[in-house]
């Protein structure tokens, strides 16, 4: 037995945001590989589940150009993974998707679930900080968007009221010759958490965006370390300084089971800067 | 509860004794309808309520794969998809890869190549397989191995699995050329 729970599955969002109004102990259920897995293990209860996934606009998945990508609350992992049009704008969210999990998980889990896990080497969490990703978060109060960098506040724990719901999330679109990569590192090759995930873009205007995942409590952006790099050239000797640097952004936990911090700062730097030379490389291509 | 209590790690099914919902959904061809408990996993149904024992029940987490199924065309692991999100859904598990009593051509590979020992993450390494195969019926060894990166296997090593998936793939793609 998972808990006492019931099942309810709204069509509409107006549905949802009431039952969410009138139910406390409800939890969202989207692609469940998180939830099921807290129901199992006793860390989450719940009266009542919520699945989201019969609500039309939590299905969206759009482009338009000039305003970018919508992508709605259930859509799948492997549904952005095979996104052409996404893989070829927006790379390192693609490679976030590919990373995730193994096929199986990414053929349920979502990217707005995987977000609101909070978990802080949530993978899709790095790739979509870099492209200034708006949360769309629905209340019996309407909608509102809030900026992705503001959205987590700890170890899984998000912005989100209990009574709130994220409908999909927005990613502002991007010129031509923008480019990014997201790297991570695991103990193993194949499905496993990252140790350090890593996530660099720069837009035709040489403005570099960086964001770290699993180095701290809450993946982030690394705005400070952005400025500083603002108007310079993305050369070797740049790449080397942004290297060092970004040691001194991150917070790696002592605790941790999957590595020591010593580890994670070596790493950090080594991925940043395998990263940085990647982003060099396309230039030239 | 103590984590390591054995028993409370066991996996046996406990009713949730929540009231009863329909549930409508095409298992291996053929229609299925059961009033169900709503608390219960997708790999209960089939093996509680269905007593389709050949899908299998590892880690019950997600990262084992021996739970793997092929719903609406896609791999999954059941043991994370409550039974009532498969409503309307259409289910393969491994009971459903031999037709008539034979066995298909993925499963003959498998023995062939010895592609088993124990046999207990046969079942889901089939059918992440069987998805692989039907949206690539041509894959390289890496994208073999990508395919079972989710299923676990304690005794084979993996290298007898892949070469089975990818003789399966050369034969099955032999047999829709020869008709
Ligand atoms: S039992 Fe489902 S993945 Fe292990
Ligand atoms: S054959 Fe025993 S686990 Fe794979």
């Amino acid at each position: 037995m998972l808990s006492k729970f019931d099942y309810y599955k709204p069509a509409s969002l107006e549905d949802a945001t009431k039952y969410l109004n009138e139910n406390p102990e409800t939890k969202i259920l989207a692609g469940g590989t998180d939830l099921l897995i807290g129901l199992k293990n006793k860390k989450v209860r719940c009266k009542h589940i919520l699945d989201i996934k019969g609500i039309p606009e939590l299905n969206k998945f759009t482009y338009s150009e000039g305003r970018g990508y919508f992508i709605g609350a259930a859509v799948t992992i492997n549904q952005i993974s095979e996104e052409k049009l996404l893989r070829e704008k927006y790379p390192a969210i693609s490679q976030g998707a590919d990373a995730l999990g193994s096929y199986q998980v990414r053929n349920r889990a979502t990217m707005v679930g995987n977000i609101c896990t909070a978990s802080p080497g949530a993978d899709m969490a790095a790739p979509l900080l870099v492209y200034d990703a708006k949360v769309h978060i629905a209340s019996s109060q309407g909608i509102k968007a809030v900026d992705l960098c503001d959205f987590f506040t700890g170890v899984k724990k998000t912005i989100l009221n209990p009574k709130e719901l994220v409908v999909g999330v927005s990613i502002p679109d991007v010129e031509k010759g923008d480019r990014s990569v997201y790297l991570r590192k695991s103990r193993i090759k194949g499905a496993d958490l990252c140790n350090v995930a890593i996530a660099l873009r720069i837009n035709p205007e040489n403005k570099l965006s960086i964001a770290l995942g699993a180095v701290s409590t809450i993946p982030m952006r690394l705005f400070e370390l952005e400025k500083e790099t603002a108007g310079k050239d993305l050369t070797p000797e740049l790449v080397d300084w942004l290297a060092t640097q970004i040691k001194t952004y991150i917070n790696p936990r002592r605790d941790s089971i999957r590595s020591s911090p010593e580890y994670r700062y070596l790493i950090t730097g080594v991925l940043a800067k395998r990263g940085l030379l990647k982003l060099i490389d396309k230039e030239g291509a | 509860m103590c984590e390591h209590d054995a028993k409370a790690n066991c996996f046996e099914y406990i009713d949730s004794q929540m009231p009863r919902v329909p549930l409508d959904l095409v298992v291996n061809g053929e229609r299925v309808h059961e009033m169900i408990d709503p608390a219960m996993t997708l790999l209960d149904f089939l093996r509680v309520t269905l007593k389709l024992f050949g899908t299998k029940e590892g880690c019950r987490e997600g990262e084992c794969g021996a739970c793997t199924l092929i719903m609406n065309g896609r791999p999954v692991t059941s043991c994370l998809i409550l039974a009532v999100e498969a409503q309307g859904a259409e289910i393969l598990t491994v009971e459903g890869l031999s037709k008539d009593g034979e066995l298909s051509i993925l499963q003959e590979e498998f023995i062939r190549e010895d592609g088993l020992q124990c046999g207990f993450c046969t079942p889901g390494m089939l059918m992440s397989a069987r998805a692989l195969l039907d949206r690539n019926p041509n894959p390289t060894a890496d994208e073999v191995k990508e395919a079972i990166a989710g299923n676990l296997c304690r005794c084979t090593g993996y290298k007898s699995i892949i070469d089975a998936i990818l003789s399966a793939a050369k034969r099955e793609r032999e047999a829709l050329r020869n008709g």
